[in-house]
C-alpha cells in the first residue's frame, strides 16, 4: 500500500482534508516519545489503497517545536510515496515557505491549493496552471470544507508517486547559492540521502543536523568567517529565510491576481475583529459568550422563562401522584424538558438520557438481577457495585459532551484564538499567556481532555503550572458533591443560598488557582512567560462533520478512561466495605468493621484540622471514607455518602433526627446521616473544599501523568495537590470555626510571600 | 518606530527585530522578516494585530515592542 503524508500550516485546513479523505478508517494515536496527536486513516479511490498520515501543522522544518521535528523526520525517515502539502489560497506567500522547505527533500510533492472558494469569493483569482509551471510540482486546486477537487488532487498524487523526484531549492540566486552547492557535494560524496535538504539546513546551521554532520559543517564555518551581509551579519538562517520570501514574492506570488481596488479592503473577518477584539467590549463579550454557553448546558431555568413568568410545577399542574411519583411516561418525559421552568438544552438531553435511557436500562438491569435468584453478596456487588458505577459515569457524558460541542464551535469558528489573545494581558500579570486560558476553562467540564489541551501550549513551565490548577477549575463530577452538601447546610440552618454557597465554591477554586500559579511561577516554576505570537485564522461557519469528528474523538477518550477506571474503582470500594480485614462478608449493617472503616478510623486523626477529623462523634470516619473514595472518581464522594447512609441506616447506628426519611431517597438519607456525625458548617465548607483542590481522579492523574512528561514533575504535581487542599481546607475550617485564626493566616502568608520576594530578589542579584 | 506606536492601516517595512532566536525564528516562519511588509490593522495598550502576507497575527507588548518598522 502507498503512503502519502499531509503536510501544512496549522489552519490551513490541513485536518479536514484529512477528514475528507479517510472518514471512518480514521485513527488517532500519539507519535512516539511526544504528546502530539497521530492521525492516520486509508484512501480508498485510487487503483490501490493509499495509507494518509496526517502530520502536525507547522509552519517550517526548522528543528525548533517538537511538531516540526516529527513532520521532518516522518518525510525523512519513513520515505512517504507522496507528500501533499496543503497550501492555504487565501495566505499564499506565508504559506509557500514551508512549500520551497518541502521540495528540498528528494520525494513527489503535490500542492493542494486550499480555500480556492475564499479567494474567489474576495474577487481574487489564482493561476493554478501557472503556479504549476513555476514551482515545477503539480498543483491542484481543492476546497476541504466543501470536498471540492479531492479526487482529482488524489489521481494527481497517485500518478505523480511512482515517479522519481529530486529536490529542487529556490535558493538558487542568494548569496549562499555556491556555498550550499559545495555542502551538497560534499554530503553527496557521504552517500547522505536527500543530500540538498540536508546541505540547505546545514547552512542554516540547523542544530539536528550540525549534530548529524560535525565534519562537514566545518565548510560552512569557514565560508561564514569570510563573509558578511549588511543587514543580517553572518546570521545564514535569518539570510536564508529571507531569501525565501523575496523569491516567493518575486516568483510565485505574481500568480495571485487581485481585484483592483484600493488596498486596504478589509475582510469581512477584520470588521468581526473591529468588535470582537475590541479593547473595550472584547472581554465583556466573551464573559456575555462564555456566560450562554454555561447556561445553555447547565441552567434549569432557560432564559429564566421561570422565574420571570413564574411558571407552573408540575406538581401544580396536578400531573403528580399522592406519592410525587409521575402519573404516566408522557409525565416522565415531560418532566426532562420543563418543571415550574423550560430546561435548557443540556439538561434537557442530560435528564432525557439518565432519566430515561441509562435509569430505564439500569433499573431494568437491576430487576433482572435481583430475579435471579443469586447469593445476596453477587446482587449486592452487581446491582450496587458494578451497576452505580456505570451509571455514575454515564451520567455525567451528555453534559459534558454538550460543552464540548459548544467550545469545538468557539474553536473551529476562529474565536478562540481571539479570546487567548484578548486575555493574555490580564494572564500575564499571573505569569500566564492567554493560551493557557482555553485548557482552564475547560476544567469546568472535565479535567482529563482539559490537561490534554494544555499541549497547546509551548513552554514547559507554563505548561506544569496549568496541568496543575486545571483541577481546581471544579469540573462536572463536583458538582454533585456541592449541591448535596450545600443542600445540607441550607436544610439545616435555615439559612443561607444553596446558588450562593456553590457559586462562592466555584469562586474559591479559581481564587485559589490564581493563588497558586502565582506562587509557583515565583517559586519552583520561575521563568519568563513566552512571548505571545498567535495567528488569528479567518473567521469561518463550523462544519458539522468536523464538529461530530471532535466530538467522538473525545467521547471516546472519556468513556475509555473514565470507563475503566471508575468501574474498577467502584467495584474495590464495594468490596472494601463490605468485607472485613478477617475476608469475611459483611451485611450493610456491619460496615463500621469493614475494611474501608477501618482504614478511615486510622486516618481520621489527621483530618482533625480540616474540621471532619477526630473532634467527630461515631460516624466522622464516613467524610473520610468519602474523601478517599473521592481520590479515584469525584463521582463516588456522594455515591460513597449514600451507600453508607443506607447502610448506617439500615444497621440503625443512626436514629432519631427525623429517620422517618426513606432509606431510598439518596440525598436526605445523606442529610441524615451528616447530622447525625455532629459537623458543623465550617466542617462541612472545608470538606467541599478539600475535595475540590485535591488529587483530581485516577483518571486525571494518569492523564496529568502522561500530560507531564518527566517523572519529577508528576510526582510534584501529586503532592502540590495534596498539600494545597489540605492547606485550603485548613485555613476554611479554623476561620470559619475561630474567626480569631483569620490573624493567624494573615500573619502566616505575609511571611510567605516576604519570603519569596525577598529569595528573588537575592536570585535576580546574583543573575546581574 | 516600534510597532506599538505604528499608525493603523499603513504600509510598513520591517526594519529591525530584537528577539531570542527562537522568537525570531518563529516570527519569520509567520512572515514577519526583516525587510518585509506589514500593517497594523488594531492595537489597543500594547497588544496590535498586524497583517502580514495575507495573514493576521497578534502579538503582545513585550514584542510589539521590539519590532521596529518604518
Amino acid at each position: 500500500m502507498k503512503k502519502f503524508a499531509l503536510a501544512g500550516n496549522p489552519n490551513c485546513g490541513k485536518t479536514t482534508l484529512f477528514n475528507s479523505l479517510t472518514g471512518s478508517t480514521a485513527h488517532v494515536g500519539n507519535w512516539p516519545g511526544v504528546t502530539v496527536d497521530k492521525r492516520e486513516g486509508v484512501y480508498k479511490k485510487t487503483p490501490e489503497h493509499v495509507a494518509i498520515v496526517d502530520l502536525p501543522g507547522i509552519y517550517s522544518l526548522s528543528p525548533y517545536t517538537p511538531e516540526e521535528v516529527i513532520a521532518r523526520n516522518f518525510i525523512l525517515d519513513e520515505k512517504p510515496d507522496c507528500v501533499i502539502n496543503i497550501v492555504d489560497a487565501t495566505n499564499l506567500e506565508r504559506n509557500l515557505y514551508l512549500t520551497t522547505q518541502v521540495m528540498e527533500i528528494d520525494v513527489p510533492v503535490v500542492v493542494a491549493l486550499n480555500m480556492m472558494d475564499a479567494v474567489e469569493k474576495n474577487g481574487d483569482a489564482i493561476d493554478a496552471k501557472e503556479l504549476e509551471k513555476r514551482l515545477g510540482v503539480p498543483v491542484v486546486k481543492i476546497s476541504a470544507l466543501k470536498g471540492v477537487g479531492l479526487d482529482e488532487l488524489m489521481q494527481r498524487a497517485y500518478d505523480f508517486s511512482s515517479q522519481e523526484r529530486k529536490g529542487a531549492t529556490v535558493l538558487k540566486d542568494s548569496a549562499l547559492a555556491h556555498l550550499i552547492g559545495d555542502v551538497k557535494i560534499a554530503l553527496d560524496g557521504q552517500d547522505v540521502a536527500n543530500p540538498l535538504f540536508h546541505a540547505v539546513k546545514l547552512v542554516e546551521q540547523d542544530s539536528i543536523e550540525v549534530e548529524m554532520h560535525k565534519d562537514t559543517v566545518k565548510m560552512v564555518e569557514e565560508f561564514k568567517a569570510t563573509f558578511s551581509d549588511d543587514v543580517f551579519g553572518d546570521d545564514f538562517e535569518a539570510l536564508v529565510a529571507d531569501a525565501r520570501y523575496k523569491y516567493i514574492s518575486k516568483n510565485f506570488a505574481p500568480v495571485l491576481k487581485r481585484r483592483e481596488e484600493d488596498k486596504f479592503v478589509s475582510t469581512k473577518s477584520d470588521k468581526a475583529d473591529k468588535v470582537l477584539t475590541h479593547k473595550i467590549w472584547g472581554i465583556p463579550i466573551f464573559l456575555v459568550i462564555l456566560f450562554a454557553i454555561f447556561h445553555l448546558t447547565f441552567s434549569e431555568d432557560f432564559l429564566y422563562l421561570g422565574a420571570i413568568f413564574h411558571l407552573p410545577s408540575l406538581e401544580d399542574l396536578g400531573l403528580l401522584d399522592a406519592d410525587g411519583e409521575f402519573l404516566n411516561f408522557g409525565v416522565k418525559l415531560l418532566a426532562c424538558v420543563y418543571d415550574g421552568a423550560v430546561f435548557s438544552p443540556g439538561v434537557i438531553i442530560n435528564k432525557l438520557w439518565n432519566e430515561i435511557l441509562v435509569g430505564e436500562l439500569f433499573g431494568w438491569l437491576g430487576g433482572l438481577v435481583e430475579g435471579s435468584g443469586m447469593e445476596a453478596w453477587a446482587v449486592g456487588l452487581i446491582n450496587n457495585g458494578i451497576f452505580e458505577g456505570l451509571a455514575a459515569v454515564l451520567s455525567f457524558l451528555p453534559q459534558i459532551l454538550v460543552l464540548f460541542l459548544f467550545f469545538s464551535i468557539l474553536e473551529d469558528s476562529g474565536y478562540m484564538a481571539r479570546i487567548a489573545f484578548i486575555l493574555d494581558r490580564m494572564f500575564r500579570k499571573f505569569g500566564l499567556s492567554g493560551r493557557s486560558f482555553m485548557p482552564m476553562i475547560m476544567g469546568f467540564g472535565c479535567s482529563i481532555p482539559a490537561m490534554i489541551n494544555t499541549r497547546t501550549l509551548a513552554d514547559e513551565k507554563e505548561r506544569t503550572a496549568t496541568v496543575r490548577v486545571i483541577p481546581f477549575f471544579s469540573c462536572g463530577a463536583k458538582l454533585p458533591i456541592l449541591t448535596a452538601v450545600a443542600g445540607a447546610i441550607v436544610v439545616w440552618t435555615g439559612a443561607g443560598n444553596a446558588d450562593l454557597i456553590t457559586f462562592s465554591m466555584y469562586l474559591l477554586g479559581i481564587v485559589s488557582a490564581i493563588l497558586a500559579v502565582l506562587l509557583m511561577r515565583n517559586t519552583t516554576l520561575r521563568g519568563d512567560t513566552p512571548p505571545f505570537i498567535m495567528e488569528l485564522p479567518a473567521y469561518h461557519a463550523p462544519q458539522f462533520k468536523n464538529l461530530m469528528i471532535h466530538l467522538w474523538d473525545k467521547a471516546k477518550h472519556f468513556v475509555k478512561k473514565a470507563f475503566t477506571i471508575i468501574l474498577a474503582s467502584t467495584i474495590i470500594i464495594w468490596l472494601f466495605s463490605h468485607f472485613s480485614f478477617a475476608w469475611k462478608f459483611l451485611e450493610d449493617e456491619e460496615i463500621d468493621q469493614s475494611i474501608l472503616a477501618q482504614i478511615s478510623m486510622f486516618l481520621q486523626p489527621l483530618f482533625t484540622p480540616l474540621g471532619f477529623g477526630s473532634q467527630l462523634g461515631a460516624n466522622g470516619w464516613v467524610f473520610v471514607v468519602a474523601a478517599i473514595a473521592g481520590l479515584i472518581a469525584k463521582e463516588n464522594v456522594i455515591a460513597t455518602f449514600s451507600t453508607l447512609a443506607a447502610c448506617l441506616i439500615a444497621g440503625g447506628a443512626i436514629s432519631g433526627a427525623g429517620l422517618e426519611v426513606e432509606a431510598e431517597d439518596g440525598i436526605d438519607a445523606v442529610r441524615a446521616m451528616i447530622d447525625a456525625t455532629g459537623i458543623g458548617v465550617p466542617g462541612l465548607i472545608a470538606f467541599i473544599a478539600f475535595n475540590m483542590t485535591t488529587i483530581p481522579c485516577f483518571a486525571a492523574v494518569a492523564t496529568a501523568k502522561a500530560e507531564l512528561g518527566t517523572k519529577k514533575a508528576f510526582n510534584n504535581t501529586l503532592l502540590f495537590w495534596v498539600a494545597a487542599s489540605y492547606v485550603i481546607a485548613s485555613a476554611v475550617y479554623t476561620i470559619g470555626a475561630f474567626p480569631w485564626t483569620i490573624a493567624l493566616w494573615v500573619v502566616a502568608v505575609a511571611a510567605v510571600v516576604v519570603c519569596i520576594v525577598l529569595r528573588n530578589k537575592n536570585l535576580a542579584k546574583k543573575g546581574a | 518606530m516600534p510597532i506599538v506606536l505604528a499608525p493603523v492601516n499603513a504600509a510598513l517595512k520591517i526594519v529591525k527585530i530584537v528577539a531570542d532566536d527562537k522568537t525570531k525564528k518563529h516570527l519569520e516562519n509567520l512572515g514577519v522578516t526583516m525587510g518585509g511588509e506589514i500593517t497594523v490593522l488594531s492595537s489597543s495598550g500594547g497588544a496590535v494585530v498586524v497583517k502580514v502576507k495575507d495573514g493576521r497575527i497578534a502579538l503582545d507588548t513585550m514584542l510589539s515592542k521590539k519590532i521596529f518598522v518604518a
